[in-house]
């Protein structure tokens, strides 16, 4: 798994001397930061961008970074987002509501959520894969008390949105890799 | 020839459009701004001024004089807010200027600080989050995590100047006890610029969609109501409606003025109007955001 530290490359693209990720002009440095690294990457890996050392995220710092990532990115790699805190996800999710779009975030405690515009069923069919570890259709079906097929549905959407991967054993949360 | 133009002796939001009146339309007469008889300065009122002579300087008038304050309390604040730091630039001063050190203090949470660029937004951020959270978690008991909020829409405030204005802004932070309006206290950002405003900065993108309803009034409802930008970009234009949620959640207040027109998002604890049109002209946009205490349930 690859993970990109966000305050390092504040550090290396800005100044040493910020610790916040505020402004467009920040925004737009640290993406090609990011970037940069994503090109030496395994695409077949889950990219994680750690904000564990982030202090301020504003708005439109998280469209440069997390906005135009997944409008770019997003549709040939898996993000996971690492040591978000309440406020950071504040700010992310009005730009993922605008964009119609959505993220896997860790807090800094470890729990996981969904951010972005989601229906509550894609919610909880994401919460039973990533409890259950990898698990086949019928298996969150059960645990959703939903048909198998409208279940599969809702798989999908979260498959698509490279939410979740696929494998032989059904589904698996990105959390579990 | 000189004009004067009377300072309010309350000079805050509430009485900007009177000095906005005396203002009025630049000609070739020399100002004179007269704040002698000024009782009670807010930063919102501050910034104003200094909007008032920047514009005055930038577009070519000759520098105006300022008569200072004569009651000692309010020329000590002015002092203390940082408003003779960069007053000189914009003014030739009649009165003699205290000797009195810039404070960051419970009071003077940020002094009047220029913002030009990125940079400065971050320094203002910097600055802040250290100032702020005692303040907002200990005495407006909010909850502590709503300092990084703040810092967003401190910053998302600073960045409207860099990336709209067309020239140098202003932000001031305070907090103080209103007694009379509110009875609580509450901690105020005042941002302010001498720019082109926001009619010309979104008329390209926006003004076709209005025809003739295009003007001061529809630009502030597009960009604060429906998130326009002036930029194509579909991520652009989030930043006020971050600001207004932000609010939102402490029940505070977000009033944005600019040329003829403000428009309020106003709390059930405050009597503005949501839009007001046909105001006197004034340079640039000047936006004001009021957190007060949070009441016990």
């Amino acid at each position: 798994m690859n993970s990109i530290d966000l305050k390092t490359i504040l550090h290396r693209t800005v100044s040493t001397g910020y610790g916040d990720l505020v402004t467009r002009h920040t925004g737009r440095a640290v993406r090609g930061g990011v970037e940069e690294l994503l090109e030496d990457a395994d695409g077949s890996q889950v990219a994680v961008i750690d904000f564990g050392a982030v202090g301020c995220l504003d708005i439109s710092c998280a469209d440069e970074i997390v906005g135009k990532l997944l409008l770019v990115h997003g549709s040939a790699r898996h993000f996971l987002l690492r040591g978000v805190t309440e406020a950071h996800c504040e700010a992310i999710s009005l730009v993922l509501e605008r964009h119609s779009m959505a993220v896997v975030a860790e807090d800094r405690c470890g729990q996981f959520q969904l951010l972005g515009p989601l229906g509550e069923t894609v919610k909880r069919a994401f919460a039973a894969v990533m409890e259950n570890g990898p698990a086949a259709a019928t298996e969150v079906a059960a645990r959703l008390d939903m048909p198998t097929d409208a279940t599969e549905r809702v798989l999908d959407e979260l498959l698509e949105r490279r939410l979740v991967q696929q494998e032989a054993g059904g589904y698996r949360a990105l959390t579990a890799l | 020839m000189t004009r004067v133009v009377e300072v309010p002796a309350h000079f805050d939001d509430r009485s900007l459009d009177q000095f906005a009146k005396a203002y009025g339309e630049p000609d070739d007469e020399r100002l004179l701004f007269d704040a002698h008889a000024v009782q009670w300065a807010a930063p919102y009122g501050l910034l104003g001024l200094m909007v008032a002579g920047q514009t005055t300087v930038e577009q070519g008038g000759q520098r105006p004089r300022l008569t200072i304050p004569t009651d000692r309390d309010v020329l000590h604040y002015w002092g203390r807010a940082g408003f003779f730091e960069f007053a000189g630039e914009w003014f030739e001063i009649h009165g003699k200027v205290p000797r009195v050190s810039v404070s960051r203090s419970s009071e003077v949470l940020l002094e009047i600080t220029p913002v030009r660029g990125s940079d400065d937004v971050h320094g203002v951020v910097g600055v802040i989050q250290e100032r702020a959270a005692a303040i907002l978690s200990g005495e407006l008991g909010l909850e502590a995590t709503a300092t990084m909020g703040f810092a967003m829409a401190l910053s998302e405030a600073c960045q409207n100047i860099v990336e709209h204005a067309g020239t140098s802004g202003w932000v001031a932070v305070q907090s103080y006890h209103w007694r009379r309006r509110l009875g609580r206290r509450v901690v105020v950002i005042a941002v302010a610029d001498a720019g082109m405003g926001f009619r010309r900065s979104l008329q390209t993108t926006q003004g076709g969609r209005y025809g003739d309803r295009w003007g001061d009034a529809t630009a502030l409802e597009a960009a604060l109501i429906q998130g326009a930008s002036r930029f194509r970009d579909p991520g652009r234009g989030q930043g006020l409606g971050g600001i207004r949620r932000y609010l939102n959640r402490w029940d505070g207040k977000l009033s944005i003025r600019s040329g003829t027109a403000r428009i309020a998002i106003v709390p059930s604890w405050d009597d503005d109007i949501p839009l007001a049109d046909s105001l006197a002209p004034f340079p640039g946009s000047q936006m004001l955001q009021i957190i007060p205490a949070q009441q016990a349930e």
